[in-house]
């Protein structure tokens, strides 16, 4: 594959991590503000692609690898593994099915005891999506400083690490939740809905006679968003209208109890979720963005930094630059090793050399010169160290 | 045009320095300060340039030394093109010859075309001997940039050492801008030592170019003679300037001055590039010069207060 190539691929990537970053954002903030189906739907078909296109760049990079014969290291030490768990678990259990269930208009069908399965299905579902923050991390891939290799690779590593703690973390939280059911605020909100069917048919609330007592009751639970009894609608929250603009097929559940049908409202389930992957989302994104903004810096100067001028100093004759010693860090080993190379190392160079100047210009400054003879070519050839 | 330009070999010469002397990396430099670098360049890399610049599409079969000579007599018209009006500019308009009246008290007002023309001559002097145009490099880059003036100016604010040095000890009746176009013509004469000696016979007694204070005074009486509208106190801090201060104490304020910064500036580029995490390139130099005052025989204590204003000024 040829370089220009490669590097439009590369700049895919980033675009696409880039929108992966709005696409997460856009994605809450529509469930938290109740906006459309259409627009939420939108947002899902985004998602669905991102997927997509993250799981064939996982293939592909997995199959160069492993045709190169580095498929371990692509795995380990070149990030594949994030590659992989942000990429193929999403299209599989997140935007995939999602997606499905959209375009065929089903949805989530529950009897009593499936339901509270069913529910943490949907959780687990929705906190899969943070695993889709770890792609934020693939930036650090494309960030390539030649000249600070260490800075971004320790950089890299220390958000790599800090950052997937978090999210890894987060989901095996919600793994061990929906395995073994840890109590709290959602546990109830799933008990409830799955009390709600029965309680309504015990009460007999969808007889004709009870229509003001289900009346009192939908008022007091609004979860409840419609009620039916042998098919006969008895209660309806919303208009046919309403529901067809505001609710997509993943946001209500059904259940059925001895004739009594009820359909229950799933989107505060999904706002609680919601709210849960901002701050994952912003999380994540605060810990990329601290690594890249206070601890990079910190990093450059503390450690790579004074190394560059060291190296260039006993590289280059005529670098005779000392290296800037912050009093705050004077004791760190390598500002330690700066002072001895301030110290000693310059001066005795310095006397070395004596009254003889050094020069600023290398062979490879004239490279162009050889090439074209003495009378050709411009100036400026000669001096681009690039070339 | 001689007939030497006609010469094939000569004119690849003085091609191949024309494109070394245009090389970016030496833009901000003076035309001597090109000079020097080319030169060392040449000594340096002479490995890796001799193979190919033996190839008939250079010099064909010529030894090492017969290139290198034809080079650097190349390079050297070259830079003289250059050189020689900036002489005259900087002579001109980077110097004031009206701290020359405060050193003479009670003689009549001096003749300052004369001096500056005596002062031009001494430079051109220079320039022509080979083996003393190298020690002009730091003067001449000294004098081209405002170096001496910011320094001057700094240690006039902090009124220490240097100050002391200056006012009380050395006794200049004059101020901090004759003080400063003092140090400047004293630093861009401070070759002129070199020019009492026989051709190719170099009075410095090691590399770091000092000479002996009984030669000195010789080169003072010398100097003098030849260059009479300068007086004889800034001819004699210009020599003076060459001396190690390990050796005399009781060197002017002014030759310690100048023989610092005109050391300084060898290398002064104005458009350095610092990188992160490097100290600016002024106080480096101090920085090591701290290290090395006794080999190069500056005052240790003057060094110290240059090191300060530079790290503390940022140059």
């Amino acid at each position: 594959m040829s370089r220009r190539a490669i590097s439009f691929l590369e700049g895919l990537v980033i675009v696409a991590i880039l929108l992966v970053l709005v696409q997460s954002f856009l994605d809450d903030l529509s469930v938290l503000l109740d906006w459309s189906w259409d627009t939420r739907l939108t947002l899902l078909y985004a998602a669905f692609v991102l997927d997509l296109f993250f799981c064939i760049e996982f293939f592909c990079r997995f199959y160069f690898a492993r045709v190169e014969g580095r498929a371990r290291r692509y795995m380990t030490r070149g990030l594949g593994w994030v590659d992989l768990i942000a990429s193929v678990p999403l299209l599989l259990f997140s935007s995939g099915p999602l997606v499905l269930a959209g375009l065929t208009g089903g949805a989530v069908i529950g009897g009593t005891t499936r339901m509270l399965n069913l529910l943490k299905v949907v959780k687990a579902i929705r906190i899969a999506r943070v695993l889709r923050l770890l792609r934020t991390l693939k930036l650090f891939k494309r960030i390539r400083k030649v000249d600070a290799a260490m800075a971004q690779r320790h950089v890299t590593r220390a958000a790599t690490t800090a950052a997937s703690v978090v999210i890894l973390v987060a989901v095996g939280f919600t793994a061990v939740d929906v395995a073994v059911g840890i109590p709290g605020l959602e546990t109830d909100q799933e008990r409830r809905l799955a009390g709600i069917a029965p309680y309504v048919d015990a009460r007999g609330l969808t007889e004709e006679s009870a229509q003001a007592e289900l009346e009192l009751f939908a008022e007091q639970e609004p979860l409840l968003l419609v009620a039916r009894e042998d098919g006969e609608p008895r209660y309806s929250r919303y208009t046919d209208e309403e529901y067809r603009e505001l609710f997509g097929p993943h946001d209500y559940i059904y259940a059925e109890t001895a004739g009594t049908e009820v359909f229950l409202d799933l989107r505060p389930l999904h706002r609680a979720g919601a709210r849960i992957g901002m701050l994952f989302f912003f999380a994540v994104l605060f810990i990329v963005v601290g690594y890249l903004v206070l601890y990079a810096p910190h990093f450059a100067v503390t450690v790579s930094d004074p190394i560059h001028v060291m190296r260039r100093g006993m590289e280059e004759d005529s670098y005779n630059l000392a290296v800037h010693i912050d009093p705050r860090f004077r004791s760190d080993e390598v500002f330690r090793l700066a002072d001895s190379y301030n110290r000693v190392f310059l001066p005795l160079k310095d006397r070395n050399r004596g009254e003889g100047a050094s020069s600023d210009l290398s062979v490879d400054d004239i490279a162009g010169i050889f090439d074209t003879g003495a009378e050709g070519g411009s100036p400026g050839e000669s001096g681009n160290r690039e070339e | 045009m001689s007939s030497e330009n006609h010469n094939p070999d000569r004119q690849t010469a003085t091609a191949f320095v024309r494109r070394l002397l245009q090389n970016p990396a030496l833009s901000s430099y003076t035309p001597l300060q090109k000079e020097d670098q080319i030169i060392q360049f040449f000594h340096t890399n002479a490995g890796q340039l001799s193979p190919s610049l033996s190839t008939p599409q250079f010099f064909g079969r010529r030894s090492w030394n017969e290139i290198l000579s034809l080079l650097v007599s190349a390079l050297v018209e070259l830079v003289n093109l250059d050189l020689e009006p900036a002489i005259r500019r900087m002579i001109d308009e980077r110097l004031d010859f009206r701290f020359v009246d405060f050193l003479q008290e009670g003689s009549s007002p001096s003749d300052q075309r004369q001096i500056r023309s005596e002062v031009e001559q001494a430079v051109r002097d220079v320039v022509e001997r080979h083996d003393a145009r190298r020690f002009l490099v730091g003067p001449f880059t000294a004098v081209y940039y405002p170096v001496i003036e910011r320094y001057v100016e700094e240690i006039y604010q902090r009124r220490s050492y240097i100050h002391f040095e200056l006012t009380k000890v050395q006794r200049l009746r004059m101020g901090k801008d004759e003080v400063a176009e003092m140090v400047k013509a004293a630093t861009l004469l401070k070759p002129a030592v070199h020019l009492i000696s026989a051709p190719g016979a170099s009075p410095d007694e090691r590399s770091a170019g000092l000479i002996q204070q009984d030669y000195a005074d010789n080169a003072t009486k010398t100097l003098t003679k030849r260059f009479s509208s300068l007086p004889e106190p800034l001819l004699r801090t210009a020599v003076n300037a060459n001396v190690s201060f390990q050796e005399n104490r009781f060197i002017e304020a002014t030759a310690r001055l100048a023989a610092v910064l005109a050391a300084r500036c060898r290398g002064y580029n104005p458009d350095a590039v610092v990188d992160r995490g490097a100290d600016w390139p002024g106080k480096s130099w101090f920085a090591t010069a701290r290290r090395n005052y006794r080999f190069y025989g500056f005052d240790g204590k003057m060094i110290d207060e240059l090191y300060q204003i530079a790290a503390e000024k940022g140059w």
